[in-house]
């Protein structure tokens, strides 16, 4: 895992980033639609994205 | 417009878990302190572990998420909005700071960084010169013309093409730049404060101008101090006071003439003339400066920033070119949002960007034309375009992704009353010593958002309303505030990350902000101090 994660340090970074952005549109998406559901999956996504730069970012 | 409030389930859900909090949190140094957890938690990690700005801001989103959620009322919509116009800011940040990085690249690509840190050795062999002249003088023009970090992404390479270690490199742009970041960009700040405010220009400015104006000298003399202690500080002296009156002076009168737009701009234009005059001064040329050969001329290497001067200045200041730019606005409306708290966040648009008219889009057309005026010049090796998009994606992902992370949790913060508390908490612990603290206000803003502007608009209200209620002057904390909002410039992570991206200290930002922070802190603590002796004449 950590080989891994070590080897496509780069582009999971570059993934991340993109994911930060990304995901506020869709959580805005959702809100404005009032799709409980899907707003709370995207906050766990967003929680999961943090989690990988918090460690390894 | 709509209101977004909590739902009946998730308040049952959460009920048990909010009533043991609600009674842990009945003391208000309680509720304080939990407000300030995110902060504290990004600091310690920076300062005292050394992490980088971006694992840092991911730890400091969860420690807001978590208090926020328990302690503070949020729910997922909030949250969901929250984030969105988080996005947004980080959105109109990151345009500046990735097209600053590909200016840079494009320029650096070429060795013209390492020509013009000659060229200016050649000038003027004084460090002390050098710093004064680059680090305060030419970062508060490019205040002036662009900000949002650019002064310190542009200069902190230069420096270290001179010779300087990467981390006075940055700090010396950060402290010296921020007098000028509230008449800079155009005014933006400014703009900000009479907008929240209702007041007009020709109320605030007199005594922005003033405060700012202090600051001025004050940002000379600790950019240089970083560098070379008291020694140097008395060896330039002469050099900084005469710089600096003309700057400050410049900006006074620019401010209440009511041309504050160009206050930042023209001040630092003209402190530029001034201080390369002052250069030639016997005393600052006892050191003989470089005789390096340069393998291109310098006009050459500056080339890139001569046209990103143009570019800029016409772009913000030529009606027509303005309002042309300025035709395609991405924005998003949001509704009203209620905390289960209680806590309003009104309904409106989030931050928009302007795509064609934006620094950030200034600062492509200036790396694009650039790019082919080297070209045809034969300044790249081959596939030099690889290399610099290779580099500009390199060190842009690690600062952005710290930039987004700090910004999010900011906008947490704001919608679930985090950030009011904390600075009711400073006003009520200072009580009638109030004018002695509210520089620290608007520091702690921007340190929070990156921008003064940010700051402005979310203490704006606080400010003005406590100084209406313990009948100071209002012109004199919004003065205040905004000095503050102006030296946070210096400590925000955001911008000390832009810094360290160009001079290859991405993730080791620590020791930069130790520095900033100790310097930012103090000049904030000289402006209350003045800001309490002035409150008395007022």
């Amino acid at each position: 895992m950590d080989n891994f994660l070590k080897k496509h340090s780069g582009r999971l970074k570059t993934t991340a980033f993109i994911l930060m952005l990304v995901i506020p549109f869709l959580l805005y998406a959702a809100a404005s639609y009032n799709s409980m559901l899907q707003v709370n999956l995207l906050l766990v996504l967003m929680g999961i994205n943090m989690l990988y730069v918090m460690i390894w970012g | 417009m709509d209101q977004i409030g909590p739902t009946n389930s998730y308040w049952l859900a959460c009920a048990p878990i909010h009533i043991l909090v609600d009674y842990m949190t009945d003391l208000f140094i309680v509720k304080w302190i939990l407000a300030f957890s995110p902060i504290l938690t990004v600091l310690v990690l920076m300062i005292f572990k050394n992490w980088s700005g971006s694992r840092a801001g991911a730890a400091g989103w969860f420690v807001s998420l978590i208090t926020a959620t328990l302690v503070f009322g949020a729910h997922p919509e909030l949250l969901a909005y929250s984030q969105m116009k988080g996005a947004l800011l980080s959105l109109n940040v990151l345009y500046i700071i990735w097209a600053a990085l590909l200016l840079y690249n494009v320029v650096n690509e070429t060795g013209a960084i390492k020509v013009i840190g000659i060229g200016i050795q050649r000038f003027s062999g004084d460090k002390s010169i050098q710093i004064i002249i680059l680090g305060w003088i030419f970062a508060s023009f490019l205040q002036g013309v662009a900000g949002y970090g650019v002064p310190i992404a542009v200069v902190a390479p230069l420096l270290v093409g001179l010779g300087f270690s990467p981390v006075v490199a940055v700090a010396v742009p950060a402290i010296g730049h921020s007098w000028s970041v509230t008449f800079g960009s155009m005014g933006a700040s400014f703009q900000a404060l009479m907008a929240v405010s209702g007041l007009e220009a020709s109320y605030l400015a007199p005594w922005s101008a003033s405060l700012l104006g202090i600051t001025t000298f004050l940002c000379g003399i600790f950019a240089v101090y970083v560098y070379g202690g008291w020694k140097m500080v008395k060896h330039s002296l002469i050099a900084i006071l005469i710089v600096g009156t003309t700057m400050a002076g410049t900006q006074y009168a620019l401010a209440v003439s009511g041309m504050w737009t160009l206050g930042g701009f023209g001040a630092s234009l003209v402190g530029l003339g001034c201080g390369l005059a002052v250069a030639k001064l016997k005393i600052y040329n006892q050191t003989s400066p470089s005789q390096t050969n340069l393998e291109m001329g310098l006009w050459w290497a500056l080339s890139a920033y001569l046209i990103l001067i143009a570019i800029a200045s016409s772009g913000v200041m030529i009606p027509s070119v303005k309002a042309f730019l300025g035709q395609v606005n991405l924005s998003f409306t949001f509704p009203e949002i209620v905390s289960l708290k209680g806590w309003v966040t009104k309904a409106g648009a989030g931050k928009g960007i302007n795509l064609f008219g934006h620094g950030g889009a200034l600062l492509i057309y200036a790396s694009i034309i650039s790019f082919f005026v080297y070209r045809s010049k034969g300044f790249y090796k081959p596939h030099a375009l690889k290399a610099i998009l290779q580099k500009t994606v390199q060190s842009g992902v690690p600062t952005s992704l710290g930039i987004v992370s700090m910004v999010c949790f900011a906008m947490i913060m704001d919608h679930c009353q985090m950030i009011y508390i904390l600075a009711e908490g400073i006003s009520r612990v200072f009580g009638s010593f109030y004018p002695l603290v509210s520089p620290w206000i608007g520091l702690l803003g921007a340190f929070m958002t990156g921008s003064n502007t940010n700051s402005n608009v979310v203490f704006g209200v606080l400010q003005q309303e406590t100084a209406q209620m313990a009948g100071l002057s209002t012109a004199l904390i919004l003065a205040a505030q905004t000095t503050g909002g102006a030296l946070g410039s210096m400590i925000a992570p955001a911008k000390i990350l832009v810094g360290c991206s160009t001079v290859g200290l991405s993730g080791k930002e620590g020791p930069v902000l130790k520095v900033t922070l100790r310097y930012g802190l103090l000049i904030t603590g000289i402006v209350g101090i003045i800001t309490i002796l002035a409150s008395f004449i007022t």
